[in-house]
């Protein structure tokens, strides 16, 4: 049956109305759990506030289970789902700088839109820093290609390169996340911060 | 704290449950009944003797010919260069790299076509592609290629040239005998047999 798109049950329209939707529905959650204030989000780094720790990682188990579930029931050909392409090098540069932004600035590049939209100058100044960065990356690409497409490795998934089952790696995940979530709560007791 | 164990007490359930599922009802969805039934009908998981004659005499690299007989019978003879997957093994976690691929043309084949087009319909369900069946088995392909009978004058130049054809991939192949010719004979048999254009899909002839 799924995805909706590819087996041509709602047309290109349809599909852009419901991306809009749920952009909307994830914007919305972002703001929802306090993902505009720059503080909070840094407070993932401190140690003070890992809110952003749980909600991506809730998001992350909902999806996996979701998704393998659906399956499941044959509600979605999970062979039909897009997986972002693994280059290596780039991968690692990229979550290296996009971890440092994170830190300086306090917004990830979809919470800063979150922040720009109720307001926030320090947001709107982090949406002009981001465009920057994007003018630097596109008119350098000469040379960063090399870098950029070195160690492509398809579109392998975790579970595949640990010869797990999805499922079984979905349950572990699970198990991970729950863990991560009693040790956020411990560190924010651990290093409590009053006025953010 | 509350709503963590609240999470934990509804996730962990369906990620025990979902860890339980055999692997391959997780996979790409299975295709609908219709569309196999189909394919069945048009009888496009079939693929011709001549055809796989062809492409083992050309060693094509993109051809897997999957024996699903058993050990004892493939022993006994066996297709050059045949994998054997013994039908009752066939969904096993070993082989399902093989089944569900989308580079190799898996050729599956047993004596007759019963027991290949079980498989087949197997694998289709779960629905991985680029499997066929032989047509005809083993018995055909004995009595196709090995055994060719010439046509009579009266038949049209390609039954001829298709006779011609038979007997020259007959002889390459061994002409029944379990070894393979990989000598000198082989390849100057290769001279004669002219190679069609590959298709990757090949309806059943009459």
């Amino acid at each position: 049956m799924g995805p909706l798109i590819v087996n041509e049950i709602i047309s290109q329209n349809t599909n852009y109305l419901l991306a809009f939707v749920i952009g909307i529905g994830f914007g919305f959650v972002l703001e929802a759990s306090g993902f505009s204030s720059s503080r909070k989000l840094a407070g993932m780094f401190y140690g003070y506030d890992t809110v952003v720790l749980k909600v991506f990682f809730t998001a992350a188990i909902t999806a996996s289970l979701g998704l393998l579930f659906f399956s499941l029931f044959g509600w979605i050909d999970l062979s039909l789902i897009y997986i972002n392409p693994t280059y290596l090098w780039s991968a690692i540069t990229g979550g290296v700088i996009m971890g440092a932004g994170f830190i300086m600035g306090g917004f990830c590049p979809g919470t800063s839109f979150c922040g720009a939209a109720i307001g926030k100058i320090d947001a709107m100044i982090f949406i002009a820093g981001l465009f920057i960065g994007v003018l630097i990356f596109t008119e350098g690409y000469p040379l960063f290609e090399k870098m950029y497409m070195a160690e492509f490795l398809g579109a392998p998934k975790v579970s595949d390169s640990l010869g797990l089952k999805d499922g079984v790696f979905a349950f572990l995940l699970v198990l991970a996340a729950l863990g991560m979530f009693w040790a956020g709560e411990w560190a924010e007791k651990k290093f409590p911060r009053e006025e953010y | 704290m509350k709503s963590r164990v609240i999470l934990a007490a509804f996730i962990i359930p369906l990620g025990l449950i979902i860890a339980a599922v055999p692997a391959y009802k997780t996979l790409s969805t299975s295709v609908s009944p219709e569309e196999i039934l189909n394919e069945v009908r048009s009888g496009i998981q079939i693929i011709t003797t001549d055809e796989v004659a062809e492409m083992i005499i050309a060693k094509d690299p993109s051809l897997l010919l999957i024996d699903i007989r058993s050990p004892e019978e493939f022993e006994k003879f066996n297709l050059p260069g045949a994998l054997n997957i013994p039908i009752d093994n066939i969904l096993s976690d070993e082989w399902i790299d093989i089944f569900d691929q989308n580079i190799k043309m898996n050729v599956l084949y047993g004596n007759g076509t019963t027991k290949s087009n079980e498989a087949w319909m197997i694998l289709r369900q779960l629905g991985f592609e680029n499997n066929y069946v032989l047509q005809g088995g083993l018995n055909y392909w004995a009595e196709t290629i090995m055994n060719p009978k010439p046509p009579s004058n009266i038949n049209p130049d390609d039954e001829i040239a298709k006779y011609d054809f038979r007997k020259g991939a007959g002889q390459a192949l061994g002409g029944g005998s379990i070894s393979v010719n990989q000598g000198n004979e082989s390849t100057t048999k290769k001279a004669v047999i002219k190679r069609k254009k590959k298709k990757k899909r090949v309806a059943g002839g009459c």
